[in-house]
């Protein structure tokens, strides 16, 4: 492939969710990204390049997934210089990516809308071995009053996990399994892993009880939303 | 237990650093196989990035995961924060592709790319939960190791059930097999000890020698390793390395790995640029690595570079070539070839006079560098880096102050180039290496080689140039390590348990941890650092290197003669 061709021919988009699972999910952020570039380049898709002295391929991705997350909400967006057929490039790229990393879907093309920077909204569900501790962290999560201190550009800072919570309830058939609905990206809002992080402070010697954290959707804030409003 | 890595909860892998390192399910990770007739661990005794760039490691891994009925997985040293999470769990160290315990595999394979990881292949059989020596292993896995460190297998003799010198494609085939049978038989673990004596090559210490350096005469018509793992963290060289050719015939008097990997054998240009093809498709790395030892001396360099630029097969392909020895031509070439990776201009002329280049037999001239420095004056190169050596035989403080002289007018030209050049000097203690014409000679003193670098420092404080340095104590026990006896293996193990390991790292290494090693084993490192005579038995000389005595002693006559001296 040629770059010169490849820059003059007309750019489309595509979207590629996957999921990050079992041993894939201790792959740092930085990390995933060069494993999946790796990927594109075994396919030799015809993507686009961005100009400069170091070439890479036009590539953006979703929002950082805390290391040990495990996903079905993440993605990827790639500028192509041609067609591709998505069952068939699912079916090769789930062939190159590392176990426990899985296209689930591909949008093409992806027309991006820009929403302005509002943050997203996640659901994320919590496997406890132990139901009594599945509740402790329910009512961590739902108390108005849990805050705690975390690290934050060099500093330490207090923060109020209700600015970020939007909910959270035990599955109605599994008092083991805890789902909850977080915005993040947001002035002053916690992140879901420094709140992860610290519920497993809170949870201390029990923490162990907590054995998977799924990010199970992801959807970008189109307005700034407001907890209170829940 | 079947399966470590199971073992571990989140929350203990969330505490270490990079856990990825430590959980394999790379791509390219060779698949389960049912019954397999062997099971074998390739071990590297060093951190999970420095492995996975290993070329050793990645010939071995597809060589013995071809074979239908051979299993091969991977093991590397664990970083301290890991180690600690599995000695206190009480976790042994295991294969990344299945989470096996070491102790449970048929044979352990051990690379020694450099003497400062034997202590780290202790950590390893420690926690694998072997005994470290041979005699004490009544079952579990053979131990085996090899590696251009190993090149005198005594100092890690005590250790090893069998040690091979020389190029091992081959050779781990046969060993395999050997095993295989052995497997068969019910051998006993002398027995399949003693067969595993008919590999060339292979010297196990149980018996006596003599044992001949093992040669793969076949590399120019072999396969290299087409479809490496790619690791799920970043490795320390982020390229899918290429191996034009093996061996070097220049015969720098004091190069080891000149001597080891003799002869010169190439891969031709349209075998290359297949393999090229098939290696970046494999990986998808973006950089594409020439190795060799020297890479400006492969014969048709001109033409591997421009077909491998026809053949590009993604938009941002690089090629890198890490050791290139830069001159008017090899400039002009990187000019022509913009997909080629311009890092820094490196030159190693190792001394700083013409009159000691020409003792050690180094064939870079001062011209060489001066010219390649005008020429590459506007250019994108920005820094030069220049190694040298001091304590090399026949020296003398003229020769030291040759080094200040020659940076000092490199700074001259630095000077005058748009945009300035930054010049760094790396200074080292020269350790004379077995199977070297210099394997007789002395290793400079402590002293020495500080006063000989602060020469250096202070010729060079006013200038513009950065001064690096090995530290001196490591240079020596270096020495000791590399021209050791059986002796030395209990140096080691004295030097493991005093906690020492990860020895290649400043922020690990313990001078006072070894200096304890030395007092408590009653090992005189001065045994070791004098200089032999020429006709004195050398406990390595068991060994058939393939490169006669006679040669050696010529050579060592012939730095001398160079010097205007006697040996
Ligand atoms: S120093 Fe380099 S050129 Fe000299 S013998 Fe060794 S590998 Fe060859």
């Amino acid at each position: 492939m040629n770059s010169e061709t490849t820059q003059s021919r007309p750019e489309v988009k595509i979207r590629v969710e996957y999921s990050k699972t079992s041993q894939s999910r201790y792959i740092a952020h930085l990390d995933t990204i060069d494993v999946i570039c790796k990927a594109l380049r075994r396919l030799q898709l015809p993507y686009a390049v961005t100009q400069g002295c170091h070439v890479r391929p036009k590539i953006s991705f979703g929002p950082p997934l805390p290391l040990g997350h495990a996903s079905y909400c993440e993605y990827f967006v790639l500028t192509l210089t041609g067609p591709v057929d998505s069952q068939a490039l699912s079916e090769s790229l789930n062939r190159e990516l590392p176990s426990g990393m899985r296209v689930i879907s591909i949008a093409n093309p992806y027309v991006e809308t820009r929403n302005g920077n509002f943050g997203e909204k996640l659901h994320y569900r919590f496997s406890f071995t132990r139901a009594e501790i599945a509740e402790t962290a329910r009512q961590w999560l739902l108390n108005p009053e849990t805050s705690f201190a975390a690290e934050s550009k060099g500093k330490t800072r207090t923060y109020a996990i209700r600015s970020a919570v939007l909910g959270a309830s035990l599955a109605e058939n599994d008092s083991l399994i805890l789902e909850a609905d977080f915005i993040q990206g947001q002035a002053d809002v916690p992140s879901v892993s420094k709140i992860v992080t610290a519920l497993a402070g809170f949870l201390d010697a029990q923490k162990d009880c907590l054995k998977l954290i799924e990010r199970i959707s992801l959807s970008e804030l189109k307005q700034k939303q407001e907890i209170s409003s829940t | 237990m079947k399966n470590v890595i199971e073992a571990l909860s989140h929350w203990e892998l969330l505490e270490i650093e990079k856990p990825a390192r430590y959980l394999g399910g790379e791509v390219n990770q060779a698949t389960a196989k049912e019954s397999p007739a062997l099971r074998t661990c390739l071990v590297f005794p060093d951190l999970y990035e420095l492995g996975m760039s290993n070329l050793a490691l990645k010939i071995f891994y597809e060589t013995l995961n071809q074979r239908p009925d051979i299993v091969a997985e991977r093991a590397f040293s664990p970083w301290p924060d890991f180690e600690s999470l599995l000695r206190r769990r009480g976790l042994p160290l295991y294969g990344l592709e299945s989470g096996m315990p070491l102790k449970d595999f048929d044979v352990i394979f051990v690379t020694l790319p450099y003497e400062m990881t034997f202590t780290n292949v202790l950590n390893i059989l420690d926690l694998a939960g072997l005994p470290l020596s041979w005699k004490d292993r009544i079952d579990g896995p053979l131990v085996i190791a090899g590696g251009p460190s190993a090149s005198n297998p005594l100092p890690v003799a005590k250790f090893m059930d069998a040690i091979l010198i020389g190029d091992g494609e081959e050779a781990i085939i046969e060993i395999c097999d050997s095993l295989i049978a052995a497997k068969k038989a019910g051998a006993n673990r002398s027995e399949t000890r003693r067969a595993l004596t008919k590999v060339e090559g292979l010297w196990v210490p149980e018996f006596p020698g003599p044992v001949k350096r093992r040669v793969f005469k076949l590399f120019s018509q072999s396969q290299p390793p087409l479809k490496p793992v790619v690791p799920n963290v970043q490795a320390i060289h982020n390229r899918a390395p290429l191996e034009i050719f093996r061996g070097c015939m220049k015969g720098c008097r004091f190069c080891n790995a000149g001597f080891f990997y003799r002869p010169k054998r190439e891969r031709s240009v349209e075998d290359l640029v297949k393999y090229a093809g098939d290696l970046l498709q494999n990986t998808g790395e973006e950089s594409l690595g020439l190795l060799s030892l020297s890479t400006s001396d492969y014969n048709n360099l001109e033409d591997l570079i421009h077909s491998l630029d026809k053949a590009k097969l993604y938009p941002e392909q690089s090629v890198s070539i890490p050791s290139m020895r830069m001159n008017d031509n090899t400039i002009a070439l990187l000019d022509a070839t913009p997909h080629i990776r311009k890092g820094g201009l490196t030159f190693a002329p190792e001394a700083g006079t013409q009159r000691l280049r020409n003792v050690i037999n180094k064939n870079v001239t001062e011209e060489d560098i001066i010219s390649v420095m005008k020429a590459t004056g506007g250019s994108d190169y920005r820094t030069v880096k220049l190694y040298f050596m001091m304590g090399l035989p026949f020296e003398t403080d003229e020769d030291i102050y040759g080094i200040v002289d020659l940076v000092k007018r490199l700074e001259a030209i630095g000077k005058t180039t748009k945009p300035r050049k930054q010049i760094s000097i790396s200074l080292s203690g020269f350790v004379p290496k077995p199977f070297t014409p210099f394997q007789w000679s002395e290793q400079a003193s402590m002293a020495e080689l500080k006063r000989k670098r602060q020469i250096v420092c202070r010729g060079l404080e006013n200038g513009s140039s950065r001064v690096s340095w090995r530290e001196e104590f490591l240079c020596l026990l270096e020495s000791v390590l590399s021209r050791g006896d059986e002796r030395i293996g209990d140096l080691i193990e004295s030097a493991f348990r005093n906690g020492c390991k990860f020895d290649g790292w400043h922020e690990f290494f313990s001078k006072e941890k070894w200096e304890k090693a030395f007092t408590e084993t009653g090992v005189k490192a001065e045994d070791y650092l004098r200089e032999r005579p020429v006709d004195a038995q050398l406990p390595w000389d068991f060994i058939d290197f393939q490169v006669p005595r006679t040669y050696l002693e010529n050579e060592y006559r012939l730095a001398a003669k160079a010097a205007g001296e006697q040996p």
